[in-house]
């Protein structure tokens, strides 16, 4: 007997979801806030894990930390990912609060004239997206070095 | 031209190839009628108007949503084409997808004029008055055409069947902008809700693929700032008194407008 439709939605799903190739700008924010966002979730539960041993007494504060040193570069590479990921998420997840609550970089309602350009995403939502890459990508690097620095590497 | 279309029959789906005679000027519905006339007349797509008004024909070509009608050859700057159904929808047979889901959400939002006193709808002596400046706040969301691509392409929906949408919401706040609508508390239930307006993220693919320049992320995020308003400190969007919108009758002694020459320059 012949299936009325196809079970599963076409081509849906997470990953799918997360694939922004031939969209716009707007949609690889979004994937990298979501990605960002799944990181520093990851961050703080082992956070709260780290410091839940400072509750178990001054050895196993000082075993943690010495796992924690024992990872050599890959702590302080972690802890950069870590960095980069709060600072583009807390500064897209800015740029959205003022479209979603202020209505704010969005345009007014305008008369579609062809073609049609979208006011959502044109010059003020563009000007805002470079501006935080530019300004996230500057401290990152910044906090790079500091961590470099804080290994005696420069 | 080389043409790759994903095909499904109800039993199994596959990637089919054609060869096929293409002008530069040509649409992608163009080719699709010529493989169906010429080469395989088992394709199902669907099609009416051919001019970009019916919103028939969409379907995601070259990896984006977009209208087969107003999708010509030479835009493409490719060697071959590749037709897929609307992403996020269940496939019926080919490029044809299964519209319930959309359509229920439309329904959902009341996309109608609701007024508080129905009967101001049956019985207005006069037409409901709106200014060009009010008209400006909402006529660009009523330009959808329910072609469905902004859910193709929204990320949201991928994840979440529930997720009312682009089309739906931008038509909820299509209703609410008008100044003659009363029906902000009767759609709220639905539109402030974890599937409803706070479900979008704002990734603005929708305004990005919409193929008359609806714009519904501008529409939700509108939406949003709507239902926080309401939310937080109870105001709603004012909605016009009866009595400003319906038009008045001139005053009896308003001098009359002169009469309407229908006479035709150079004609007798």
């Amino acid at each position: 007997m012949e299936k009325e439709k196809e079970e599963k939605r076409y081509k849906s799903g997470l990953l799918r979801s997360l694939r922004p190739y031939k969209f716009n700008l707007e949609r690889y924010t979004y994937t990298l806030h979501r990605i960002t966002g799944v990181i520093l979730i990851l961050y703080l539960i082992a956070h709260v894990f780290e410091i839940y041993h400072l509750a178990l007494g001054p050895v196993a504060w000082q075993q943690t930390m010495a796992l924690l040193s024992s990872l050599g570069i890959w702590e302080k590479i972690g802890l950069w990912i870590i960095a980069g990921s709060a600072l583009y998420h807390g500064a897209n997840g800015l740029r959205l609060i003022l479209n979603e609550a202020f209505g704010m970089l969005l345009g007014k309602p305008v008369l579609p004239e062809y073609p049609y350009t979208p006011t959502s995403l044109s010059r003020n939502q563009k000007i805002a997206i470079y501006t935080i890459v530019v300004i996230v990508v500057a401290l990152w690097i910044w906090a790079g070095i500091y961590l470099l620095w804080g290994l005696g590497i420069i | 031209m080389k043409v790759r279309i994903r095909r499904f029959d109800g039993q199994k789906a596959w990637w089919q190839d054609y060869e096929v005679d293409a002008k530069p000027s040509d649409t992608v519905l163009d080719i699709l009628n010529r493989i169906r006339e010429k080469h395989d007349h088992t394709l199902a797509f669907r099609q009416s108007c051919q001019m970009g008004s019916c919103g028939s024909c969409g379907m995601v070509i070259n990896g984006l949503p977009a209208l087969a009608c107003q999708t010509r050859i030479s835009e493409l700057k490719t060697e071959s084409i590749r037709l897929e159904p609307l992403y996020n929808y269940k496939v019926i047979k080919d490029l044809v997808v299964d519209l319930t889901d959309f359509v229920n959400k439309h329904r959902s939002v009341k996309p109608w004029m609701i007024r508080k006193n129905p009967q101001e709808l049956e019985e207005a002596p006069m037409e409901f008055k709106v200014t060009p400046d009010q008209n400006l706040t909402f006529v660009q969301f009523d330009y959808c055409i329910m072609c469905g691509l902004c859910l193709a392409a929204c990320p949201t929906v991928a994840i979440d069947p529930l997720f009312l949408g682009p089309q739906a919401l931008a038509q909820a706040y299509r209703y609410i902008a008008d100044p003659r609508d009363e029906g902000f508390e009767e759609r709220i239930e639905i539109l402030d809700d974890s599937h409803g307006v706070w479900r979008c993220h704002f990734a603005g693919a929708c305004s990005y693929v919409c193929p008359k320049g609806v714009d519904p992320a501008k529409a939700i995020q509108y939406l949003k700032k709507e239902v926080l308003k309401y939310r937080l400190l109870h105001k709603k969007k004012a909605s016009v008194k009866p009595a400003e919108l319906i038009q008045k009758p001139p005053p009896a002694n308003a001098p009359k407008p002169p009469p309407f020459d229908f006479k035709i320059e150079g004609g007798e």
